[in-house]
């Protein structure tokens, strides 16, 4: 009893935090896959412009909370114009084109940021400081703020995919793009938000994560590969998916640390990824056919 | 394309004259101080730096050496040891350097004593803390005043053990530092009576400590041992605090921990923390309150444990003075049990079986962002055998004893 409460329970908490803060970045991942048909590798480099673009925002205005709004719109505009003039010349070309394109940004933007900030590693202060008493254990504050902002922003995009107009055509694009163009939608204008939108998502995990990890131009390399298992596990394209998936991978993370060091445990996750792909390819919730 | 291999074709030509021409007659000896100078360690690289610029400037107030004036060149390594090796060769074939002080990490500096032994250089190593560099890897033109990670491990398990706890918990960077502190230090306890409850490694530049923390938590340790450095250091303190671990636990770790300068703006999660070092500008002893005087004067800055290239360099002076010559084999000959009364932290002298100096070290309590003195260990009493050619970790395992 006293293991659970006192161990099994905090794990679980940190894996939480983090499977939430992951999900955000997937979740923009899977959106563009199953819109566009491009797997942004350039999604990571995203993330940690969102970091920067924050650093610049709180150098300017001294608050992380104007560095939340504005760092990831101005990433969304970055988005809207890589979308607009390199990506979208590519569309009716095999996906692999688009594949090697992003990743030719994704470097391009780790080493034009490297260049404007230098590869030193930087802060960001925690905006809320101290630790509450939790469960009998204590708990840093900023940990809490960062697991409720990430639910609550999951469950906006739910119900932004879900109740709205704009989310309903979204999701009308990535089922027939076609037949939505036939009737009327605006379809380029759609993708091109889409692309800005996933950015700004990326963004705001980028800032959210800044003050718990340190900002540095690579920051975005390892946080990807784990995005790029979440939506394979979730089921490219899989909003759902995608979402489950980063908490079983948050949590896979944190339990299997307990037992093995944690270092050895992106082993143990990428044996869950290859599992899933042999026993079930399309992920957990993924469309048939996608990777079958 | 055309412009790219016209630059091409330019900088071969810039390199072909620059090479043609006779070599200027040798003004100024110069020194190669090679180590990280931007990353995870690099505030001990850039210390590093000022402590040999220092002894530098110092000598060549009094006339140089030999009549020569001497001449700091600076390398960054990446803190790896594919650019480590890349930058000392750099240093010796194209700088001529006749002493070379560095690198920062220990990997670093392993990787380039092959390169210093190769092209026989005086090596001296004044950070970097893996057992090897005294025993296996050792050899005639290397040199340390650091104490390494067998020499730090005798100086603090006893005060460990007397003072903090029985049982401790040994987490690590899990690169050639933190492996060497980590097993010396095990070592050491066991042999004391102590228990290692859990040992973890970490690998070095990690973001987020919190997936270890319930394995330290679970295994129930009296005390955490902690070999980090640079960021590592302070980002682990941060989250140990943060998750209330720094009031749970007793810590000890060693002495590049963290520098002086990084103390201040974590000074309450490192309140009581107790670390091993050999100095401390805070220490009331003449010499290094003498030291710091000169240092701050120059730099505006305290001196740290990262500035021993100040004695690196003026042991040298010294040995070519003596030797009469710039040669790296008169030099280390003279080097050999050689002492002096001037370095950083006062008289100190050479063994001359493996190169390594005999420091008195201090245990420091961490209070209000200040490494105070709280004892000291004698040089004679930590530095242990000579162990040249021998396997300093014949035997050892990670595995617990159970009690």
């Amino acid at each position: 009893m006293d293991y659970i409460v006192a161990i099994l329970l905090p794990q679980m908490l940190h894996g939480l935090v983090f499977g939430a803060a992951l999900g955000l970045l997937a979740l923009g991942l899977t959106v563009v896959f199953g819109l566009l048909g491009v797997m942004n590798i350039a999604h990571g480099e995203l993330f940690m412009l969102g970091a920067y673009f924050g650093i610049v925002v709180i150098g300017l205005t001294q608050s992380f909370w104007m560095a939340l709004i504005l760092a990831p719109l101005l990433v969304g505009v970055v988005g809207a114009l890589m979308e607009m003039f390199t990506l979208r010349p590519l569309y009716k070309r095999e996906p692999l084109y688009g594949l090697i394109l992003t990743f030719g940004l994704a470097l391009a933007l780790r080493e034009i940021v490297r260049e404007i900030w230098g590869g030193d590693m930087r802060r960001i202060l925690e905006p809320i400081t101290g630790s509450v008493p939790l469960l009998g254990m204590i708990y840093p504050r900023y940990r809490l703020f960062l697991l409720a902002a990430s639910l609550l922003l999951l469950l906006a995009i739910w119900l932004f995919f879900t109740k709205t107009r704009a989310g309903i055509i979204v999701r009308a694009a990535v089922q027939d793009a076609e037949m939505l163009d036939g009737l009327g939608v605006n379809v380029p204008r759609v993708f091109t938000l889409t692309f800005a939108g996933s950015a700004a998502l990326a963004a705001l995990a980028g800032l959210l994560l800044a003050p718990v990890f340190t900002v540095v131009p690579t920051m975005g390399v390892e946080m990807i590969l784990l995005a790029f298992i979440v939506v394979i596990l979730g089921g490219m394209g899989s909003l759902g998916g995608s979402v489950l998936a980063a908490l079983v991978i948050g949590q896979a993370q944190s339990l299997f640390s307990l037992w093995m060091n944690p270092q050895r445990v992106a082993i143990a996750i990428f044996a869950i990824m290859i599992f899933v792909l042999i026993v079930r390819p399309r992920g957990f919730f993924g469309r048939e056919g996608v990777l079958e | 394309m055309a412009v790219s291999r016209a630059v091409s074709v330019a900088v071969a030509l810039v390199l072909a004259l620059a090479m043609a021409s006779p070599a200027p007659a040798q003004e100024t000896i110069k020194i190669g101080d090679l180590g990280s100078k931007v990353g995870v360690f690099e505030g001990y690289g850039k210390y590093q730096t000022m402590g040999a610029v220092l002894a530098v400037e110092e000598l060549n107030a009094k006339g140089g050496v030999l009549g020569k004036k001497l001449e700091v060149v600076s390398e960054d390594d990446d803190t790896k040891p594919g650019p480590a090796v890349r930058k000392a060769e750099k240093l010796i074939l194209q700088d001529g350097v006749k002493l070379l002080i560095g690198a920062v990490s220990s990997g670093a500096t392993m990787a380039v004593m092959d390169v210093t032994k190769k092209h026989k250089v005086i090596h001296w190593n004044s950070i970097s803390c893996a057992e090897f560099m005294r025993t296996t890897k050792y050899h005639p033109y290397y040199f340390s005043n650091q104490p390494d990670s067998r020499m730090q491990a005798n100086g603090l398990v006893k005060y460990v053990l007397d003072k903090m706890g029985k049982k401790v918990y040994i987490f690590y960077t899990d690169y050639a530092m933190g492996q060497s502190d980590g097993r010396q230090f095990k070592t050491a306890l066991e042999k004391l009576g102590g228990e290692v409850v859990g040992v973890a490694g970490a690998p070095l530049d990690t973001k987020d400590f919190t997936p270890w923390f319930g394995a330290i938590k679970a295994s129930n340790p009296e005390v955490l041992f902690l070999a980090f450095a640079g960021t590592d250091s302070l980002r682990l303190m941060t989250q140990l605090h943060s998750f209330g671990m720094t009031k749970q636990y007793k810590l000890a770790g060693i002495d590049c921990f963290l520098l002086q300068q990084d103390l201040p703006a974590i000074a309450e999660p490192m309140e009581g923390f107790v670390q091993l070092n050999h100095f401390s500008p805070y220490n009331p002893d003449k010499d290094m309150q003498a030291f710091t005087e000169r240092f701050k004067k120059r730099w505006g800055v305290v001196p740290n444990m990262a500035t021993g290239s100040y004695d690196g360099v003026l042991f040298w002076a010294e040995a070519v003075k003596k030797a009469g010559s710039f040669d790296a084999d008169k030099v280390s000959k003279a080097l050999e049990g050689m002492c002096l009364d001037n370095t950083h932290i006062g008289r100190q002298c050479i063994r001359p079986e493996d190169h390594q100096m005999v420091m008195d070290m201090h245990l420091y309590r961490i209070e209000k962002g200040k490494n105070t003195p709280i004892a000291r260990i004698e040089g004679k009493d930590s530095i242990g055998e000579p162990m040249v050619g021998k396997d300093p970790v014949e035997g050892f395992t990670w595995e617990l004893k159970k009690k």
